[in-house]
Formats: C-alpha cells, structure tokens, sequence
C-alpha cells in the first residue's frame, strides 16, 4: 500500500460516503482535499474541518473521517473557525462554504474573517445556485442567466476572489473541479500558507445549472479557462533538486511551511504579488466572458490574528488550570489596590 | 431646624460630557472614604454631548442603596432640565444652583444656595471653567455637609491620578466654593454628614468590573464582543486588567480578545473557542441577545460550552438603550428555535457578580452548554460598595476525555451516549488525537452520526432536559429570609436586591412582615417550589411589565400551588425605587387577600 512522509495510506484521510447527486463538482473538490492533505503529509488529527450550511457544507463528513469538524450555521463557518483558532492555533483549519453561504448570508464573516487574516484555508465551492432548496440564483451568478422555470437574473454577481484582495487577502486563487491537477497544487499550497487562503472553486451544480450555456457548466468552464500558471508544489520533504527544471520560464514561490510553488508561464505573465494586475485579470475574464484561473495574488508578509493577539506559545486549549486562573496572591494585590 | 444625618439624597443635575462624572465620583468617594454608607447613580442619556444627565447620591445610615424616593440637595447646572428640576422639588429642599446660567428659581420653600460657580471656574482657568464649575459644586457640598478635607484631597488625587496640575486646579476650585459658602451664606444647612467606623476590607466598584474580574479568575480563555450598552464596560475591564492578570512568563496572553463585526460572529466564536477546548464569553445586551440567539441553539443542540453576559438595557428594540431593566429573563431562559432551556446565573450584589463571573465557565463546562450571566444596567454601570472577592473553588473542566485508556475504559464510547445517567456525555477535543467527531447542529444519534429517525430524537431531546433538570441543584440556590409568620412570600432576583431590604422595612412599618427568596439562577431550584408551598401568598416581583418570572414559575410549580402566587411587574427604565414597589405590592395583597 502506498504510504505517504507520515507513513498513513491514502484511507486514512478519506471520509464517509456522499450523499450528493453523483457528478457533482463538489465530491471532486473533497477529493482533492484528501490527496493534498495525504500528499502533504499533514497528521488528520492535526486537522479541523469546518463548514457551515448548503450542499457543500455538507461534505466535511465526506473527507477527513480522521479529523475533529465542525458542521455549523448558515454563513456562519468562519466565526466558528476564529474561535476555535486563537483557542488552538497549532490545528489546520480547512473551512468549507458555498457561494450562498459565503456571498450571501455569510459575506459579513467572509469579509472579516480575511480582514483578521485568519490563519485557514476558505474553499468556496461555487456553482451559482441554491442547491439544497432546489436551485434559487445566488449572488455570485452571472447576469442574464436564465433558469426553466424562472425570471432572468438581473443583478451583476459578485466576485469573490475580486472581493478578497480587495481586502488584503494574504492568498486568492481561482480553480475548476474538474482541473484536478491545478486544483490539487494550488490546494496543497493553501494548506503551506499562513493566513487566509481563499480558493474559489467553480464547481458545477450537474442537477440545477449544467445546461451548457450556463457560466459553471462542465462544458461552458472547459471550452473558456483561462490558466494564469500551470503549478507544481514542491513540498519540503522532495529537494527541489531533484524535481525536473521546466523547459520554459517558471517562478518559484517559497511558502510559509518551507515548501515551494512553482509558477509555469504558460501564456501571459501574471505577477501574483500584484494586486492591480489580479483585478485586472478577473475583469477581463468577466468582459470576456472566460474564468480566469489560478493563483491571483499572494503576499505572505501580513500577521495572521493569532500572531496580532501575542498568545502564549502553547496553544490556549493545552493550558494547565494554574495557567489559566491567577493566584490567591494575584487577587489579594488586586484588593489592596482596589481598597487604597 | 433639626439637623438629619447620614440619611439624604443629592440629584445633580448636569449635560452629559461636561465633566461632571469626576466630580461626583469624587463626592461618592470621599463620602465612602468617611465611612458612611453611599451608593451612585448615573442616569444618562444615549449620546456623548449635551443631553440631560443626573447622578443620584444615596446617603443612608440605614445602608438604603435604591435611589431615594425623593431628593434633599439639588444641584443644579443645566438650563434644559432647569424648570422641571425644580417643580419636582419637595418643600424644604437644599438647592445649589449655578447662579451664571441666569435662570430664576421661583420658589420661596426651599433653601437656596446661588453660587457664581461659571464666574469662579473662569477665574481660574476660562478654557476648562466649563468642567472646573462641577468642582465648585464639589467645595459648596462639601462645606455644607461636613466633608472631611484631607479625606476630599485624597479623592481628587485619585481621580486625577497623581496628575499634579489637574489636581492643584480641581482642589483649587473645591477651596474657593468652600470659601463662597462660608462668606455669603449664614443659614444652616439641615443635611449633615457624620464620619462613622471605616470598614477597611470595603471599596466602590460597579457590576461590569466585578464581572470583568471574576471572568479572568474563572480562566477565560477567549473573549469575543461586540461594544453595546451597558455591557461594554466588562469588555473593557478584562482588557485592562488582562495584561496583569492574565500574561505569562513570556509576557504572552493567555486570553485572546476579539472585538467582533456583530454578534452574531461573538457568538459564533464563543461555539467555536468552546469546541475547541476554551473558555470563552461574550458579553452584550438584549439586542446582542437576539441576534445571537442562532448560535446559542446550536450550542444548546451540539452541546458546546460557552459564557454569554446579558447586561440588561429596558427593550423591546433598541429601547431606552442607557436605562435599567430586568426584561430579557424568559428570552434568555428559553432562547433558540425548537424545545430549548438554558441556564441562568442573576448575581444580586457586587461579590456575585465576582463569583458568577468564574463560576458561569465552571458550570459551562460541566453542562456542556451555555450558561447565561444575568446583569442589569443598575448593577452593572453603577457604583456599589463591595467587601472583596473570595478566590474561586477548584476549576471544574467538566467530562472531557484526555487519553485513549479513559475511552477505553468507557464501554460503548459515543460523544452523545449517556453512561452516566446524568444527560451529560464525555467528550474530546478537536487536536487531542482521539475519537474524532464531526458536531452538528442537525439531528445526530449517540456516536454524533447524522440521523432523523424519530426514536433516537426523542431519545436525544429526553436527555438534554434531564442533563438541563439536573442542574437545579447544582446551579447557585436561593437566599431565604423567612418570617415566622410564613404568611406572604416575596420572590425576586437580581439588582433588586438593593431595594428589597428598604422595601421590607416600608412594609414591616405597615405591620406586613414579608419572607424573602432571592432567585439567583435558572432553571428554578425545588427550594423555591418549598418556599411557595410554606407561605400563604407570595408575590414575584420585577423590574419587566409582563412578569418574566412570574410566567416562568406559573409554568414550572405544581399547578395546586399557582393559585397562590401573584406577579408584581413594574419597568420604567429608573432603578427601583422602595416607594412605588411596595406600595404594588400592598396594592396586589389587598386586591388578593379581599
């Protein structure tokens, strides 16, 4: 059986079985979930999963069977994620959403959860419909988009990778369910980043929005992706020596856990640590009608709330009672100067 | 004349943000300071700058913390509330009034004190003689009642903080209104103070910081909040005490603070600091309540520990967002979608206030649940004479399983599986290595597995009522002061506890000797259904229209004793005053009894 740097087989990160429509863009986002965490060799326990409510919310329970989770409330997963994080900063936390989870009832957290720079990575899977209550639009849905039985969607969708670095996201890509190559490296990169790590993954609803003019059907993302980079993650236990120099121009980005990301130039020359050029890229996608994919932006300087918070070194949650609560000499000096 | 002492009321009447809170705190502490029991009051308005604002003295011997029902000295500085100020006056009242605001005081049964406290103030410094006129007001009072000046000077020094040029221009002010009373006034003022033995142990603080205290020594772990009146000031207190009392050998926190978007996401990282293995609060007020009402359900349901304050303002809606009231009882009790029940701790002093303050994380954990801090603007923002605090007992971490032999040695390990028999499971922790567990706010069997089948939630439901039940016991128990007469009961909670013994004393003068059970926690403890059961009538009384508890306890006593319990409601945003509550109260047992 093969086994990864932590000698655990593939099983060990696998979860339950789906409960999905078959097809659906989501089960090949979980899917991924598992091979980057098992490729990168990341102990399950070591990992929490989050998510809060709608079809892919669902799909913790169908990864990581290993690692503690905590399905929560609609739009809701990333205060859940916050708490628990300062509580015990050591963990991965691997948060789950959909875009009616995170463009709608939840874009308050969204927002602020990037704005603390919250040390997890944020998948979004994104198929533009209200799945669990049988295909409603969401916010991110393009506009014009027509369904059956429905009036047009008139309002213009919003863009949350757009969104994100707008906010100073630490790290903002774009990917496709059914790149399972690029979504794997960009994946295991998120899972090397400190800080937020928002990979919006278009993931087509094969029940409500496959129809083939519809802007996250299988064949309307195959036939107009437009790759930024193609990606190799190099992790920190395979010298980068070994790995095979591509014959054309590529960059490298050293992430935080030491391991690598290597950027292919396979068409333009996206510079990610540009912020205005990312916006740009997206907005030409969206004129253009094409989904733009890849890593947009990426700035690993900023502090990540836990660091702003200066917590003790040992996470919150392993602290001793005595750690925790003051002595009877702390509360006697209090009352001294209380009383003086 | 007869000169009363130790027993009176000032009102000072000011705009809010001109400084005056300085002043009057130090009124309050320098009288505290002689030994004379005294208690504060600040009625204020919701804005920053230029509306009405009063702050309510309470001398009394007799050791009365309500506001008085009426007012012996008035101070008056503010031309809005002028008119109104003085009609409300009963005769013979000693009024101070700023004699540069020009306003008449047409009436010839009081004793008046004009001071030219604008001119004075200027005199001394023009660009802050708006703030240094309160310290004018400061010298007259004390001159007229007999404040002891060194104990004066030691006051400003602490509120100015060491900081000598504030301190030698307040002092100064003091001196010189001093100096104006005894040169212009030769009448006697009928109010005087009399030093009395000084309780060294005593000292004045309000409820919020009490909280603040107790919620460090309790080992909070995380503190998430959103500013909201009246409760933001045990935000504030765990955040400046946090660096004292809470840093480690490294000069790292051992709590982090997070001031939240709203409070939904405060809650939400209560539910996810509390799974994670911390002990988290989030402190708010109704409104907060309301909205994390989601999060509070799903930790109910999911079994996830965390400590909510409730620092009561008077609703619905936003209210009378700086007024006091005891109105979100039954929504805190019951709060949440579906069957739901909380539990509840209402501290009725300042040392409660303390000791709930721990005790909320120790009872969470053990519950596996949220338990709710009940406070109110009264106790919580106004200024309280406390005799310390008692360190916490031994920290209660609840059933949380550690190692793979304490699973092991469970037969049948299920997060959710009772093998107990007290509704309460064991659990593990998100980063320990063991049992992993994927929580839920849907329907889940005893391994935490989804499930909708109807047995196994009935089975669920059924044990998270007893594991609530059975926290009757457990949970802080009723204070009894019972009359051999055992004839009228009165039930009550809260801050109410600084009116009731004045209350008690109105009524006992009317030959009604009333016993007293002072509510501390929900769900009810059975001694309250023994207390309904020994007296004749009882009378549940509350600062709410509706009568929260009242509903509450009509709902949960044996139905043979609910003929005999009757509710006396009462919420006009003041603190209550003994007066009006005990006239109610006299008002409902002549309507009963007849």
């Amino acid at each position: 059986m093969k086994l990864n740097i932590i000698d655990l087989p593939k099983d060990d990160y696998k979860g339950g079985p789906s409960s999905l429509c078959p097809g659906c863009g989501h089960d090949q986002i979980s899917n991924v979930v598992i091979t980057a965490a098992w490729e990168n060799g990341i102990q399950p326990d070591r990992i929490a999963k989050m998510s809060g409510i709608g079809c892919s919310s669902k799909t913790p329970a169908y990864f990581l069977g290993k690692s503690h989770g905590f399905n929560t409330l609609h739009g809701r997963m990333p205060s859940v994620t916050t708490g628990a994080n300062v509580t015990n900063k050591d963990l991965h936390y691997i948060g789950v959403s959909g875009d009616g989870d995170t463009a709608s009832i939840g874009i308050g957290q969204f927002i602020h959860a990037i704005r603390r720079n919250l040390n997890m990575v944020y998948i979004i899977e994104n198929n533009g419909v209200y799945g669990l209550t049988k295909g409603q639009y969401s916010a991110t849905v393009e506009k014009g988009s027509q369904k059956r039985k429905a009036e047009a969607n008139e309002s213009p969708p919003i863009d949350l990778c757009a969104m994100a670095i707008n906010l100073g996201c630490t790290f903002v890509a774009r990917s496709f369910s059914g790149s399972k190559k690029q979504l794997t490296s960009l994946m295991r990169a998120a899972m090397s980043h400190r800080g937020t790590a928002i990979i919006d993954v278009i993931s087509p609803c094969v029940t409500f929005s496959n129809n083939d003019e519809s802007f996250r059907s299988y064949g309307y993302v195959k036939d107009n992706q437009s790759e930024l980079h193609a990606y190799d993650y190099i992790p920190t236990f395979q010298p980068i020596a070994d790995v095979e120099v591509p014959e054309g121009e590529f960059k490298d980005i050293t992430l935080f856990d030491g391991s690598t990301l290597r950027l292919e130039t396979i068409g333009g020359n996206h510079d990610p640590s540009d912020a205005v050029a990312a916006l740009s890229q997206i907005h030409h996608a969206e004129q253009d009608q094409r989904h733009v994919t890849g890593l947009l932006y990426y700035n690993p300087e900023p502090k990540t709330l836990d660091e702003m918070l200066n917590l003790s070194d040992t996470p919150l949650s392993e602290l001793t009672n005595e750690q925790l609560r003051p002595s009877e000499e702390d509360l006697a000096s209090l009352l001294g100067d209380l009383r003086a | 004349m007869e000169t009363i002492v130790n027993d009176f009321t000032f009102n000072i009447a000011t705009a809010n943000g001109t400084g005056s809170q300085s002043a009057n705190l130090i009124l309050l502490q320098s009288m505290f300071k002689m030994g004379v029991p005294v208690s504060g009051k600040n009625l204020f308005p919701s804005n920053i700058s230029g509306l009405p604002t009063w702050y309510i003295i309470r001398v009394s011997d007799a050791g009365y913390q309500a506001p008085g029902d009426r007012t012996h000295i008035q101070v008056l500085m503010n031309k809005a509330t002028w008119d109104n100020d003085i009609a409300s006056l009963e005769s013979g009242t000693v009024v101070i009034y700023n004699s540069d605001v020009k306003l008449p005081v047409e009436r010839d049964d009081l004793i008046l004190y004009p001071i030219p406290m604008t001119t004075i103030a200027r005199g001394l410094n023009p660009k802050l003689a708006r703030m240094i006129a309160n310290m004018v007001y400061v010298g007259v009072i004390a001159e007229l009642i007999g404040l002891d000046s060194t104990i004066l000077d030691n006051a400003v020094n602490k509120q100015f903080n060491g900081k000598a040029k504030a301190i030698e221009l307040n002092a100064t002010a003091i001196t010189l209104g001093r100096e104006y009373v005894v040169e212009n006034f030769e009448q006697i003022c009928p109010y005087a103070l009399e030093a009395r033995e000084v309780n060294p142990e005593s000292f004045i603080i309000d409820g919020n910081e009490a909280v603040a205290l107790g919620s460090l020594f309790g080992g909070v772990t995380m503190l998430s909040w959103y500013p909201i009146t009246p409760s933001t000031s045990i935000a504030e207190g765990i955040i400046s005490h946090l660096p004292r009392l809470r840093s480690d050998d490294n000069e790292q926190l051992t709590c982090a603070v997070i001031q939240s978007e709203d409070e939904l996401a405060a809650a939400g990282m209560v539910v996810g600091a509390g799974w994670a293995g911390g002990r988290a609060m989030t402190c708010t007020s109704g409104p907060g309540i309301s909205l994390m009402s989601e999060f509070v359900g799903l930790a109910y349901f999911s079994e996830v520990p965390g400590v909510i304050w409730d620092v009561n303002r008077v609703g619905p809606s936003t209210g009378l967002p700086t007024r006091t009231q005891q109105g979100d009882l039954s929504m805190l009790y019951e709060v949440g979608h579906g069957d739901t029940k909380h539990l509840v701790l209402i501290p009725g002093t300042i040392e409660e206030c303390f000791e709930f303050g721990w005790r909320a994380f120790d009872l969470a954990e053990r519950f596996q649940t949220i338990v709710f801090g009940f406070s109110d603007l009264d106790l919580g923002m106004n200024h309280w004479i406390c005799n310390g605090f008692d360190y916490p007992e031994k920290m209660d971490r609840g059933k949380v399983l550690h190692s793979q032999e304490e699973i092991d040695a469970i037969e049948n390990f299920g997060r959710y599986r009772d093998v107990d028999g007290d509704g309460i499971c064991y659990r593990t922790l998100p980063g320990s290595g063991l049992e992993p567990i994927l929580y839920r706010g849907t329907g889940h069997d005893e391994d935490a597995v989804y499930s909708e089948d109807p047995e196994v939630y009935v089975a669920n439901m059924a044990r998270l009522k007893r594991k609530i039940d059975g926290a009757r016991t457990v949970l802080p128990q009723p204070i009894l002061r019972e009359e051999p007469e055992m004839q009228v009961g009165i039930i009550y909670y809260g801050s109410m506890e600084n009116t009731i013994q004045e209350i008690d004393d109105i009524l006992e003068a009317t030959g009604l000797k009333v016993s007293q059970c002072r509510l501390r926690s929900l769900p009810i403890s059975p001694v309250v259904e023994e207390f309904v059961a020994n007296h004749e009538q009882i009378i549940v009384l509350e600062v709410n229209r509706d009568g929260q508890l009242y509903g509450i306890l009509r709902k949960e006593l044996p139905i043979k004793l609910v003929p005999r319990v009757h509710s006396v409601a009462f919420s006009d945003g003041l603190p209550p005053r003994a007066r009006k509550y005990s006239e109610m109260i006299r008002e409902k047992l002549l309507e009963v009894m007849s």
